[in-house]
C-alpha cells in the first residue's frame, strides 16, 4: 500500500490544520480503524475484507480533499459502503423472485428497483455489438418484421430469427451477470451462461453445462433464475393472500396442485392444513403476502413459498417453538410445519418481513 | 418431469411461417424413407445392445410404431398421442426389466437418425438446412422427453403399487366383531409405517363403523419414544374419528421406560394382554348398547 | 352484517342443534358460526349441539380452536357439544400437526352423534 498522500503533496493549509490538530494516522492506523468499524458492523460477513478495502481505497483517493478529520471520514464512509452492500444484497434477493416473477405485488421501492434494472438492462444490451444491439432494439422494440429486416440485412429469416435467439440468451446471461454483481471467475462462465439462457440441449451438452454448474459456484447462483425460469409454466401457482377468504383459496389451490403432484389424499390435506396455518399468519400479521406452490425441482414433491412484507418475527426461534402464541392462544403453526416438511426454512427480518420457503416429497420418493 | 425445457418459450419461437412450410416437407421426405430408415435404426439400436430383453421381432413391431408415432408427432405437434403410446409401451416393456436409459437411448437414436437423414437431403442448400434443423429439433428433443417422462413415471407408478401392497399386507386391520376392530402390529414401526398404519386404521373406522380399535404390539420388536409417540398419534386420530382405542401388548417395563422418557401415556388405554383387551372392548361397547337400549325403551 | 350468505346451516331436532357445515369455510365464516350457534342455544333452549364438519376440508389451528370455544360456551350455558364428520385425513393432519379439538367429544356421524348425546343426556332427553 503506498504511503498516505495525504503526508505529501498537499496544500499548506492542510499541514496547518494538521499541525493545530492531533496528527492523522498513517495507512496502516486508518487500516487498523475501518477494519474495526467494518467487523463492528458486518461481523464474519465474506465480504468483510473488501469492504475495508474499498473504503481505505475512498480515503485515499479523498484525502487530498480533506481538511482534517480524516479519522470521522474513514468512519462515515465505511458505514456508506456498507450500507451499499446491504442495499445490493437485499435488491439481489427481490430480483430473485423478480427474474421469475414478474408479477410480485407493488411495494413503494418498486420505483427505484426498476430504475436499477434498467441499469443492468442496459449495461447487458451494451455488451452486444453495435450491430446486433440495433437488430435486436429493431425487432423487439421497433416491431419490425424478421422478414424486412432479413431483406435488409441480405439473409434468410430462419437464419435471423436464430441470431436473435442467441442475442436475447446473451442478453439474458448479461443481465444476470451484472445483476450479480460479481465478475465470472472463468473464461467458460459467459458461454455456459449462455447455453442455459439459450435452452437448447444440444448446445447445453456442447458447452459442458452440467459439469461446469456443478464446479462453478458463481454460475450455480446466476443460472439458478434462468433454470427456475424454465421450469417457470410446469405448474407454479402464485396466490395473493390479504383477506381471510385468500385462506381458502391458498388451500384449494395447493391441494389441486398436490393432487396433480401424485400425494395421495392424507398428505394433500396435511400440506393444505400447513397453507392454511402460514396463510392466516400473513393475513394476521403482515396484512397481505403471497405463496407460490410448485412441483419440487429434484424429485416428486411440493414446494411452497410464502413471502411477505409485514413486521417480520423478533425472535425466530421463540416462534419455531412448540406451544408458542402470539394470538387468541393459538401458535403460529410454525413448529407443526418444521416437523412435517421434509425441508423447512424461514427468514425473518423484523421491519422487512417474513419467507418462509418448505418443501415436501412425495412419500414413496422420500 | 421438465419438458417444458426444449419447448420453445415465447422468446424462442422459430418464425411460424417457416414451420409451416418446412414442416410438412420434413414430413413426407420421413415418411417416404420410411423403410430404410427404420432398418438403419434397428441396426444402431443393436450395435449399442439397448432392449437386449426382448426379441427381434418384437424390436421391429415396436421401432415401426414409435417412428410412425414419431411422424406424427413432428407433423401434428400434439404429443398426447404419443403419450398414450408410450405409457402402453412402458407398461408392456417394464416387467420385461428394461431400463430407463434403454428407452431414452433408442427415441435418441431415431433422433439422430432422422436428422442425418434430414442432412443427407439437404446439405446442397447450408441455409435451408439450417432452417429444417431449427424446425426439427425443438420437437425432436420435445418428442425425446416426452417419451422418456412417460417410461419414467410408469415406472413409478408400478414401485409404488409393489410397496403399497407390500405394507397393506404386513398391516392388516381385523374386524373382529361388529364396532370392533383389532390391529395387530408386527414388525419395526417407523415413521413411515405408523402413517400408513393409522391411515388404513382411520379407513377401517369409518368402513367398519366401529366403536373400539384394539392395537395389539407384542408382535413390536422395539417400542421407543419415537414408537410411542406414534402411537399417541394413532389413538388421537381414531378418538377424533370418534372411536376408542385400547392398547395391548406393553409390557410394564417398557411402559415405565417410557414414562421416563416423557411419552404420555394418561390419554392411552392400555391393558396387558389381547384377551384381557378385547373383555374391555366388549365392555365398552356393552356399555353403549345397554344405554342406546335403555334410550329405546 | 353478514352480507355474504351463510355456508352453513343450522337446525331444530328436538332439543338439539344440528349445524352443517356445507364447504370450506374461512375465518369469519367459522366465526359467524359460533356466533350464531352459541346464540341459538339460548334462543332454542337447546340441551345438545352436533356439529357436522364432513365438509371440512382442513380442520386448522383456528378451526378447532373455535369448535373447542363453542363447546365451552355451549357447555356454560348448558348445552353439549358433539363434532361429527372428522375425515380420516383430516383427523391424521391434525394429530401430525398437532392440533387437537381438547376435551369436546367426537363421533363418526350424525347418528353416532345422536347416539352419543341420547346416552350422555340420559333418558330424560327427547330428540
Amino acid at each position: 500500500m503506498p504511503g498516505l498522500t495525504y503526508d505529501a503533496g498537499v496544500g499548506a493549509a492542510v499541514v496547518d490544520s494538521g499541525a493545530d490538530g492531533p496528527p492523522e494516522p498513517s495507512a496502516a492506523e486508518l487500516h487498523l480503524l475501518v477494519t474495526r468499524v467494518v467487523r463492528a458492523r458486518v461481523g464474519n460477513h465474506p465480504a468483510a475484507e473488501d469492504l475495508v478495502q474499498e473504503t481505505v481505497a475512498r480515503v485515499l483517493a479523498a484525502s487530498d480533499r480533506i481538511d482534517g478529520g480524516i479519522e470521522a471520514y474513514a468512519v462515515t464512509t465505511a458505514r456508506n459502503v456498507i450500507a451499499t452492500m446491504w442495499r445490493d444484497e437485499a435488491r439481489f434477493q427481490r430480483y430473485q423472485p423478480r427474474m421469475v416473477d414478474l408479477d410480485e405485488p407493488d411495494a413503494p421501492d418498486m420505483g427505484v428497483l426498476a430504475g436499477e434494472d434498467q441499469v443492468a438492462v442496459r449495461r447487458a444490451l451494451e455488451s452486444l455489438s453495435v450491430q446486433e444491439r440495433s437488430l435486436l432494439l429493431a425487432h423487439e422494440v421497433d416491431g419490425t418484421s424478421l422478414a424486412t429486416l432479413a431483406a435488409r440485412e441480405g439473409t434468410t429469416a430462419g437464419a435471423l430469427g436464430a441470431q436473435l435467439r442467441r442475442l436475447r440468451a446473451r442478453m439474458r446471461a448479461e443481465y444476470l451477470i451484472v445483476a450479480s454483481h460479481r465478475e465470472p471467475p472463468t473464461e467458460r462462465c459467459r458461454p455456459v451462461l449462455v447455453a442455459v439462457a439459450l435452452r437448447d440441449q444440444r448446445r447445453w451438452r456442447e458447452a459442458g453445462v452440467d459439469d461446469h454448474l456443478a464446479g462453478c459456484d458463481f454460475c450455480a447462483d446466476v443460472a439458478g433464475p434462468l433454470l427456475e425460469s424454465s421450469q417457470q409454466d410446469s405448474g407454479r401457482v402464485a396466490i395473493d393472500v390479504a383477506k381471510d377468504h385468500d385462506v381458502v383459496e391458498a388451500r384449494v389451490a395447493v391441494r389441486r396442485l398436490a393432487a396433480d403432484l401424485g400425494f395421495d389424499r392424507s398428505d394433500v390435506t396435511l400440506v393444505a392444513t400447513v397453507v392454511s396455518e402460514i396463510a392466516r399468519n400473513i393475513v394476521k400479521f403482515a396484512e397481505r403476502g403471497r405463496m407460490t406452490f410448485e412441483p419440487a425441482r429434484s424429485r416428486p414433491g411440493i414446494r411452497i413459498v410464502a413471502r411477505d412484507r409485514g413486521p417480520g418475527i423478533e425472535d425466530v426461534e421463540l416462534a419455531m417453538r412448540d406451544g408458542y402464541t402470539t394470538y387468541g392462544g393459538l401458535g403460529l403453526g410454525l413448529p407443526g410445519a418444521r416437523r412435517i416438511m421434509d425441508e423447512f426454512d424461514i427468514e425473518s427480518v423484523p421491519g422487512r418481513g417474513t419467507t418462509i420457503t418448505m418443501t415436501r416429497y412425495r412419500k414413496d420418493t422420500r | 418431469m421438465n419438458d417444458t425445457f426444449t419447448e420453445p418459450g415465447s422468446w424462442d419461437h422459430a418464425p411460424a411461417e417457416d414451420l409451416e412450410q418446412l414442416l410438412p416437407q420434413l414430413v413426407a421426405h420421413l415418411r417416404e424413407r420410411r423403410a430404410v430408415l427404420q432398418e438403419q435404426w434397428s441396426a444402431r439400436i443393436q450395435e449399442a445392445h439397448l432392449l437386449e430383453a426382448m426379441t427381434p421381432q418384437e424390436i421391429a413391431a415396436e421401432t415401426e410404431s414409435v417412428y410412425d408415432n414419431y411422424v406424427e408427432v413432428l407433423e401434428t405437434g400434439s404429443v398426447e398421442a404419443l403419450q398414450d403410446y408410450a405409457r402402453d409401451l412402458s407398461e408392456r416393456i417394464i416387467p420385461r426389466g428394461v431400463e430407463t436409459h434403454e428407452v431414452v437411448g433408442i427415441v435418441l437414436l431415431l433422433r439422430d437418425v432422422l436428422a442425418r437423414s434430414l442432412f443427407e437431403k439437404y446439405q446442397q442448400d447450408f441455409d435451408l438446412l439450417n432452417r429444417v434443423l431449427d424446425a426439427y429439433e425443438p420437437a425432436a428433443n420435445r418428442i425425446a422427453n416426452t417419451v422418456a417422462v412417460s417410461f419414467v413415471d410408469e415406472r413409478e407408478r408400478v414401485i409404488r403399487q409393489q410397496q403399497d401392497a407390500l405394507r397393506e399386507l404386513s398391516t392388516p386391520v381385523l374386524p373382529v366383531r361388529e364396532r370392533l376392530l383389532v390391529l395387530p402390529i408386527i414388525g419395526v414401526l417407523d415413521g413411515e409405517r405408523a402413517r400408513q398404519l393409522t391411515e388404513q386404521l382411520l379407513d377401517g373406522i369409518r368402513r367398519h363403523r366401529a366403536k373400539v380399535v384394539v392395537i395389539d404390539i407384542t408382535g413390536a420388536p422395539e417400542v421407543d419414544a419415537t414408537v410411542a409417540n406414534h402411537l399417541v398419534q394413532t389413538v388421537d386420530a381414531s378418538r377424533l374419528m370418534g372411536a376408542s382405542v385400547i392398547i395391548t401388548g406393553l409390557s410394564p417395563t417398557i411402559a415405565q421406560t417410557l414414562v421416563t422418557l416423557g411419552v404420555d401415556l394418561s390419554k392411552m388405554n392400555t391393558i396387558g394382554d389381547l384377551q384381557g383387551g378385547l373383555e374391555e372392548a366388549e365392555r365398552l361397547l356393552g356399555y353403549v348398547v345397554t344405554r342406546e337400549e335403555a334410550s329405546a325403551s | 352484517m353478514d352480507t355474504e350468505p351463510a355456508l352453513f346451516s343450522i337446525l331444530r331436532q328436538g332439543q338439539v342443534l344440528v349445524a352443517s357445515v356445507h364447504t370450506a369455510l374461512d375465518d369469519s365464516q367459522l366465526l359467524r358460526l359460533q356466533r350464531d350457534l352459541v346464540g341459538r342455544v339460548g334462543t332454542d333452549r337447546a340441551r345438545g349441539i352436533i356439529i357436522d364438519v364432513a365438509a371440512l376440508d382442513v380442520l386448522d389451528s383456528f378451526g378447532s380452536k373455535t369448535l373447542r370455544d363453542i363447546a365451552e360456551i355451549a357447555r356454560l350455558r348448558g348445552a353439549l357439544t358433539v363434532i361429527v364428520g372428522i375425515q380420516p385425513d383430516v383427523a391424521q393432519a391434525m394429530v401430525e400437526l398437532g392440533i387437537g379439538t381438547g376435551a369436546v367429544a367426537t363421533a363418526l356421524d350424525l347418528e353416532e352423534g345422536m347416539a352419543h348425546l341420547a346416552a350422555a343426556l340420559g333418558p330424560a332427553w327427547t330428540p
